[in-house]
């Protein structure tokens, strides 16, 4: 996370307009990844030194800031090779104690001790502090435009780790938000618009309900990178900076640096239970991630569809529940319900039950501990548990 | 119906028909999930009320876990029995104010044995978490959970930084009966309250060497949190019997002619702004001005120049001279050096040879470091700020002030480290002073928070 004071935007009244590195910055962009390359072996404080100034063509030091501190998440530093300083301090200081010695008498005894020289023993007092840290060699090429893209992201996430609540417009792969949302602890409200699988996600947490609390911008901040997969989306954010409620506006296009593809699978289960029917039921298609199902004004978003080969008529919908509470499955249960599909099943992990209490009537529900058992699953399509 | 205990929250399940919860003090619609929500720490009045209300619920806000075993026999003083007794009859609720050295964790300690609650203690660094463990460990031979520094253990009793109890206490609030909230001044500003918020927790100890020093208006939040105060003694109280006693010795030093030109000259930046600030808004507070400061040119220069006069009088010549002479003087003290930043830590460090202390020292180099304090391989320490709070170093008897204006807080604070006791202790206290400086008036308001 980026420190507050590092941050480059601009407010309009309420709105909070990032200064996002673009193409224009590429060129001392360039400049900086020299730098630092030229810099490589000497101590942090000296890059650190020179990098206090504006770089030439940075019109604004708010950017390199940003930039510098992307770069040195991403390469970071090493310590310094020869003697371990905390020997040396132990020595050093230890000595000092004990002798009423000048300064000097008591750096050459140090140095006697430890079998270096005075000066040696200077230089290596406080060699493992971060300024004296030695840059490192950069472990990959980094391009100007890649590094615009990171800082960019870390920005806005910065911006997003101070945000409150968030709503985003979404068109395509709002399951993958809705997942991330929910392993995150946040409470995801998903309305559907029309039906062309569009939906409005609205972000928040469970304590967001008494007051206006931070304690979610992680959460939050981490769905940003996962946006990119999206075919459009707007995000609006409501964040507080400096003790001042603002707004962050964010859409499909900005510079952002994307999040590796989000997973197909959830989890481990999921894969295990599709990989395990596929070879064992011949007669059945299983599609993983169907499209979303409209129930009233939310959108549900079952795992799996079940389609047997010859018989179109049975069709059923499979859903891996993780953590759970018997209320949560009969929310969940009267909502398949009010979206009139009534051949679902659960299957819920024994070992997450978060409430005692007696299941739901009238589900088919599965427990399963560590996998899904696909004969289980088979049993149920036949009817004959 | 049921109450369950949701990520920090305690939410209603199968509500009956007709019965509006709402009238429930403490009690929130929640249309996001269509449910009755109140925030953890309301556990306890909402469940009254439903009591007397006469409203039937079963209830599983409390998660299930074991309970702590059996603690050995602990003694305290007669003042630190008072306070724990003053915080039973509050209630099980409240704020004790002691000064640093009278044995607050010790307190603490005792409450858990004689409530036998399941536990979980809050403490502001990593530091004080590991001597909060062993300080329990003690008198408690079970295992003690330990969140935080890179662990993540729960049991009956654990100690967690502020920062992960923040972090993880959706998790955590429905598993404790006590909340020990160590150096309870941190709270109450709205940052990180939610940490307390989320807690089912109805028995809470708040303690603290510093009660926060506009008690009026920031007293409210931490009543609602923690309690109110229950029990305060001063340095003053305690000095003499159960503290050393000791001197206080300021010492008025002049700036070299080339100091204070610098000095007068970035004063002058900082003054023209700050000045005019202060005539549009008398009653602005010094984060306002930083803020406001921080939009213009102007501004920024002159927050720049306030900083760099600040650095000046960190380490001036003549500190420097005197801090020499003292430490030639006191020999033989064990002696505490304290600054205004870590650059002149360092820079003293290097001068005088004496270890510092930072944020920047490992833990295992920190406690081999005060170890060897503490038996005399090392005869003085400097730091800017990590002795301040809590670190609990043994038995110095001389501290010298060479810089610091973060205020009173941490002066009662730096002082309390020399005040454990010890046979015919006289503790001195050197206070290094730039004279004509800003650094005046702060020392003076130093001196009056040690009490009278």
């Amino acid at each position: 996370m980026v420190p507050e004071t590092l941050l480059p935007y601009s407010l309009r009244g309420e709105i909070v307009v990032p200064r996002f590195l673009g193409e224009h910055d590429h060129p001392w962009l360039r400049v900086l990844l020299d730098e630092y390359e030229r810099f490589v072996g000497g101590p942090q404080r000296e890059l650190d030194e020179r990098l206090r100034e504006p770089l030439p063509g940075a019109s604004f030091i708010g950017k390199q800031r940003l930039a510098v501190h992307v770069l040195q998440r991403i390469w970071g530093g090493q310590g310094r090779p020869g003697m371990a300083p905390q020997r040396v301090r132990a020595t050093v200081f230890g000595e000092a104690a004990r002798s009423p010695a000048s300064r000097e008498a008591i750096l050459a005894a140090a140095a006697n001790h430890l079998g270096v020289s005075a000066a040696e023993v200077e230089t290596t007092l406080f060699a493992d502090l971060p300024g004296e840290r030695l840059i490192a060699s950069p472990n990959r090429a980094l391009s100007p435009g890649e590094l615009a893209l990171r800082a960019n992201l870390a920005l806005v996430q910065s911006l997003m780790f101070r945000a409150t609540a968030v709503t985003i417009e979404v068109c395509g792969n709002a399951r993958a938000l809705v997942r991330h949302a929910k392993l995150r602890g946040l409470i995801c409200a998903v309305a559907a618009r029309g039906d062309t699988g569009d939906a409005v996600l609205e972000l928040s947490g469970p304590f967001s309900l008494f007051r206006r609390t931070l304690l979610y911008g992680r959460a939050l901040g981490a769905l940003v990178p996962l946006l990119a997969w999206c075919r459009r989306f707007r995000l609006q954010a409501n964040c507080v900076l400096r003790e001042e409620p603002v707004t962050l506006r964010l859409a499909s296009g900005d510079p952002i640096f994307p999040a590796a593809e989000p997973r197909a699978y959830d989890s481990k289960v999921e894969e295990r239970f599709a990989r395990d029917f596929r070879r064992a039921a011949r007669d059945w298609e299983i599609i993983r991630e169907p499209e979303p199902v409209t129930a009233g004004a939310t959108l549900l978003f079952p795992d799996f569809v079940l389609r047997h080969r010859l018989d179109g008529e049975k069709h059923w919908l499979l859903e891996i529940v993780g953590f759970w509470t018997p209320e949560y499955l009969a929310r969940k249960l009267a909502l398949y319900r009010r979206a009139g599909l009534r051949n679902l099943i659960l299957c819920i992990d024994d070992e997450r039950q978060c409430a005692d209490g007696d299941l739901p009537l009238g589900a088919r529900v599965l427990r399963f501990r560590r996998y899904v058992a696909v004969d289980q699953v088979l049993r149920l399509l036949d009817g004959s548990e | 119906m049921r109450l369950l205990f949701d990520r920090g929250t305690v939410v209603v399940a199968d509500p009956p028909p007709g019965l509006d919860l709402a009238e429930v003090a403490g009690f929130q619609w929640d249309a996001r999930v269509q449910a009755y929500r109140a925030p953890a720490c309301a556990y306890s009045t909402v469940k009254t009320r439903l009591i007397r209300g006469d409203i039937p619920f079963s209830d599983a806000v409390r998660q299930p876990g074991p309970q702590p075993n059996a603690w050995s026999p602990i003694a305290l003083r007669p003042y630190q029995d008072a306070a724990l007794h003053a915080w039973e009859l509050g209630g099980r609720r409240g704020i004790v104010v002691l000064p640093t050295g009278s044995g607050k964790t010790h307190i603490a300690v005792a409450a858990m044995a004689r409530t036998r609650l399941t536990t979980l203690c809050l403490v502001p660094t990593r530091v004080l978490l590991h001597q909060w463990l062993q300080a329990i460990r003690a008198v408690y031979p079970h295992a003690i959970g330990c969140l935080g520094d890179g662990a993540r253990e729960l049991a009956p009793i654990t100690v967690a930084t502020f920062e992960s109890a923040y972090r993880n206490m959706e998790r955590l609030g429905g598993r404790f009966d006590l909340l020990v909230v160590d150096e309870a001044h941190h709270f109450g500003t709205g940052l990180r309250d939610e940490a307390l918020e989320m807690s089912i927790a109805d028995a809470r100890l708040g303690l603290t060497a510093t009660p926060p020093r506009d008690r009026v208006r920031a007293a409210a939040p931490l009543v609602e949190l923690i309690g109110p105060l229950v029990y305060e003694l001063a340095i003053a109280d305690l000095t003499g019997g159960f503290l050393a006693s000791f001197d206080a010795i300021a010492l008025h030093l002049d700036l070299t002619e080339a100091e204070r030109s610098t000095y007068e000259k970035l004063m002058a930046t900082f003054r023209g702004v700050h000045q005019q600030f202060n005539r549009l808004a008398p009653m602005a507070r010094w984060q306002d001005f930083v803020r406001s400061a921080a939009r213009t040119c102007e501004g920024r220069r002159a927050l720049a120049a306030w900083r760099q006069a600040r650095k000046l009088l960190a380490l001036t010549a003549a500190k420097r001279d005197a801090l020499r002479s003292l430490l030639e003087r006191h020999r033989d003290a064990r002696t505490l050096v304290f600054t205004a930043d870590n650059e002149a830590a360092y820079a003293i460090a290097r001068e005088h040879l004496i270890m510092p202390i930072t944020c920047d020292v490992g833990r295992k180099e920190r406690d081999a470091v005060l170890d060897r304090f503490r038996s005399g391989a090392l005869r003085a320490l400097v730091s800017a700020r990590v002795l301040n709070e809590g670190l609990d170093v043994p038995d110095a008897d001389l501290a010298i002030i060479v810089g610091g204006s973060l205020g009173e807080r941490e002066h009662v604070q730096r002082v309390g480290r020399l005040l454990r006791p010890a046979p015919g202790k006289r503790a001195l206290v050197y206070e290094l002073v730039a004279r004509r400086t800003s650094e005046v008036g702060q020392a003076r308001r130093r001196r009056a928070a040690l009490g009278p």
